[in-house]
């Protein structure tokens, strides 16, 4: 097991942990499908290297497992030197490589993602030094998250007929079609007069042919709806804005 | 040294992209008798003169419709979501048609996942076939479009006509999410142009389905004809299997407008063919556009084609790319102005006697009817629709995108979902443990352009096509409020239609739908010509003024695809025969 790919271990067995006390194929996890490895080919593989120093070394695609792998490390000294670790410290599982990384609980290891991506010292370096790239960190660790998830609940890396995930999900696989049909909501659209205030139509008084009737819904009021989540949309919207920068 | 060498063929037109928009506009050139050769970066899929478009080169190009193989395209177009949609290594990606190679580069310095195809039909390889018009406003009301509405109204007519675009069939997930929108107090749109609140089927170009799928059928679904309601729009699409290659149901650019473009007998589309310059001399005037230098993506070789006129069609990233290689002049606006609908993610997940009780089946089964076949319009905000995946992308774009953090450390009290952010472990096996209960709505924000958004050179990274594209995308906070208003309406729609829990994704930024890099109003005239050169066109979505109000990009772009190809006809041809509006709008150069 190389250190990029047991660090990715504890990354992955994060996200979709093994859980013995399930029944039947819930129970089993991402390392039970080698997902490390699907996740570290897939970073190694993520672009090709650019003309300059990387490929002089000999590499036609960007080694990004191993940097993957260090980031994660370094975000997860981040985590204790800044004292925000909520679980304690172990030894690592014999998937897991032996950095920092591996040795944190599993929600710590998701803790020490956010902060490369956008609480910690990364985002603050992007900040402070615009003309660098830094964010390219944080890209890495969103597509690291969604390469997880996709390839955890899908054929990525598993060419069987019904991998893992999709039993999981209780997804039967492509299918040819499904019988699902029934009937049309609206039969065809019409084309309304649009953009004027008095001359403007309503969609429904033109000709009524072309339409089915809504169900009328019920009593609701939705002008009062609307109004009044608007006024918590307001304050609910500076909180997401604090909460993005 | 001697510089690559030139064609001897010389297109009237070269065209650079052959993805979602161009198309359209190569089409209707071909119709007035114009040749055009079409540069495509990526694979031609189901075309017999490149059989193993993943693993050799095939020949150079395809200028006939018998060149096009619905037997091919059900070989290669699996339905699997990896095999297909991996951006790695799916063959439904960004990145050359050689499967032993990565994909191409791009420099993205923040959070965020580009979802963009390769390959003839460009990224309508894997949308989900969704056509509705530009909302009213978003044209006529935003101070971005030099265009009015109307003049965009007839080209949307002849594409509805000839996909066709027509309402989507109510399935058992779309009859759930439209009576959580009468039960929230919404109407019924009926109407093609949207100006107010209301929930609609989608309009799709997506061929109906057989009426033998309304009532019990046991087919092999090769005898039907129309969509088969198998949902497999990300993944490619190829159904119904058997279909001749141009009646499959989802209409794609590749099935739908290259068949047509090719049967004019003066299209043609030369694959794995990457632009790296556009070719220039001083005129008289002003700089003029005389063709394009591209790259053999097997071979590595370079050549040069000349042409009366040049059009990039080869998205909001490339274009931009293309154009800022090739010495082209910017004021500021080249690359600029990205919109990119600002994606948000809600779900619910319903228990067993709720679903019965609505809709008369114990799951949702959100695997099952078009991916994306209902949808609620909400002007001056954007759009939200029924938006389901197979369970790898629903994992990797419901669960695991966000910029808010970890569901398991947020608080949500206050708000109408009962989650928020990204899910893992235990909390994750269980929400996809449900996946047949969950009913996912994409939210599509109004998000309106802004000069510090979009595509820049990354002087500092070069591939063989010279320094990569990178991407800067923020979110306004007026785009985060319409993003937060939808996904507030999303979970009450949600709740009206029973949901025992709810779940907000906040996702982080989602390139996929994208538009507005290279407008019309700030880089081209209203014709779709460079103000800058001339010769030279636009004709993909970074034309497109703004994000058209929220509303999936698709049918404008091809829509405004099909006008600027009628304006180059008439600048420097011998016009359109048959201008598709009865009385056309002139086009001005001095917008």
């Amino acid at each position: 097991m190389s250190y990029a790919r047991g660090t990715i271990a504890a990354l992955v067995d994060a996200v979709v942990p093994g859980t013995p006390g399930a029944e039947g194929v819930q129970a089993d996890g991402a390392l039970d499908i080698d997902l490390d490895e699907t996740v570290e080919t897939a970073f190694n593989e993520l672009q090709e290297a650019p003309e300059g120093p990387v490929r002089s070394l000999g590499y036609e695609t960007m080694p990004f497992a191993p940097v993957l792998a260090l980031l994660l490390d370094i975000g997860a000294l981040e985590l204790v030197l800044r004292r925000e670790r909520e679980e304690s410290l172990r030894s690592p599982k014999d998937a897991y490589a032996g950095g920092p990384f591996s040795r944190l609980g599993p929600e710590d290891r998701m803790r020490a993602v956010r902060l490369l991506e956008a609480d910690g010292l990364f985002p603050a370096l992007d900040e402070r030094y615009p003309d660098v790239p830094f964010g390219i960190v944080a890209y890495l660790m969103q597509g690291a998250m969604f390469i997880t998830a996709m390839a955890a609940y899908s054929d990525w890396g598993d060419d069987t007929e019904r991998p893992q995930g999709w039993r999981q999900a209780d997804y039967p696989g492509p299918a040819e079609g499904y019988a699902v049909h029934m009937g049309y909501e609206v039969e065809e659209f019409v084309e309304n007069d649009y953009g004027g205030g008095d001359g403007a139509e309503e969609d429904d008084t033109d000709d009524g042919a072309t339409a089915m009737a809504a169900d009328g819904g019920d009593d609701s009021d939705p002008e009062a709806w609307f109004d009044d989540r608007s006024r918590s949309a307001d304050e609910a919207g500076d909180a997401e804005g604090g909460a993005d920068r | 040294m001697s510089g690559p060498d030139a064609d001897t063929r010389e297109p009237d037109v070269v065209v650079v992209g052959a993805g979602g928009d161009a198309p359209a506009l190569a089409w209707r050139l071909g119709q007035q008798g114009i040749d055009v050769l079409m540069l495509e970066a990526g694979p031609f899929h189901g075309n017999e003169r490149f059989p193993n478009p993943h693993a050799e080169r095939g020949e150079g190009a395809s200028r006939s419709p018998a060149d096009l193989s619905g037997d091919l395209l059900d070989e290669q177009f699996t339905a699997r979501e990896g095999d297909m949609g991996s951006p790695v290594d799916g063959k439904l990606r960004w990145g050359p048609a050689d499967a032993d190679r990565a994909p191409w580069a791009r420099t993205v310095p923040q959070t965020g996942v580009i979802s963009q195809v390769a390959g003839v039909g460009g990224t309508t390889l894997h949308y989900y076939g969704n056509h509705p018009r530009a909302f009213v406003p978003a044209i006529n009301d935003q101070p971005h479009w030099p265009l009015d509405y109307g003049d965009l109204v007839p080209y949307y007519q002849y594409l509805e006509d000839v996909h066709p675009v027509k309402p989507a069939p109510t399935t058992p997930k779309a009859e759930l999410f439209y009576e959580g929108a009468r039960r929230a107090g919404y109407d019924l749109t009926t109407g093609l142009n949207v100006e107010e609140e209301g929930y609609r089927p989608f309009p799709n170009a997506i061929l109906q389905p057989d009426e033998a799928l309304q009532g019990e059928y046991d087919g092999d679904f090769r005898d039907l004809s129309g969509d088969t309601l198998a949902a497999h729009e990300h993944q490619g699409g190829p159904h119904p299997r058997g279909a001749d290659f141009e009646r499959r149901a989802k209409r794609g650019s590749l099935v739908s407008l290259v068949p047509k473009a090719l049967d004019t007998g003066h299209v043609e589309i030369r694959p794995n063919a990457f632009a790296t310059q556009v070719l220039t001399r001083a005129g008289p005037g002003p700089l003029e556009a005389c063709g394009v230098e591209y790259r053999d993506t097997w071979t590595g070789r370079a050549r040069r084609v000349f042409a009366d006129v040049v059009v990039l069609s080869a998205g909001c990233i490339e274009t931009p790319r293309l154009w800022l290689n090739s010495g082209l002049p910017d004021d500021g606006w080249v690359g600029r102005g990205l919109t990119t609908h600002h994606f948000d993610f809600v779900s619910g997940r319903f228990d067993a006697d709720t679903l019965e009780e609505i809709i008369g089946q114990r799951a949702v089964e959100p695997h099952q009817g078009q991916a994306a076949g209902s949808r609620l319009d909400v002007p001056g905000a954007g759009g939200i629709a029924v938006n389901t995946f197979a369970p790898g992308i629903t994992a990797a774009s419901m669960y695991s995108e966000s910029v808010n953090g970890f569901a398991f450390e947020n608080d949500t009290s206050g708000e109408p979902w009962d989650t928020e952010g990204r899910v893992v472990g235990q909390q994750l096996k269980d929400e996809m443990s449900d996946y047949r209960r969950t009913l996912t709505l994409i939210c599509h924000t109004d998000d309106r352009p802004r000069q510090d958004n979009g595509v820049s050179l990354d002087p500092s990274t070069e591939d063989e096509h010279g320094p990569i594209a990178r991407l800067d995308w923020s979110p306004h906070p007026e785009d985060d409020e319409r993003r937060l208003d939808l996904a507030r309406r999303s979970a009450r729609l949600l709740e009206e239609a029973g949901a025992e829990h709810i779940h907000r994704s906040a996702a982080a930024p989602i390139f996929l739908h994208m538009q507005s890099s290279m407008a019309i109003g700030k880089v081209l005239d209203t014709g779709g010509e460079a103000l800058s050169a001339d010769r030279l066109f636009v004709a993909d979505h970074s034309a497109l003024a703004n994000g058209v109000g929220g509303a999936n990009p698709t049918h404008t772009g091809q829509a405004l695809a099909l006008r600027t190809a009628e304006h180059l006809a008439d600048r420097y041809f011998d016009g359109v025969a048959d201008p598709i509006p009865a009385d056309p709008t002139p086009a001005s150069a001095d917008d």
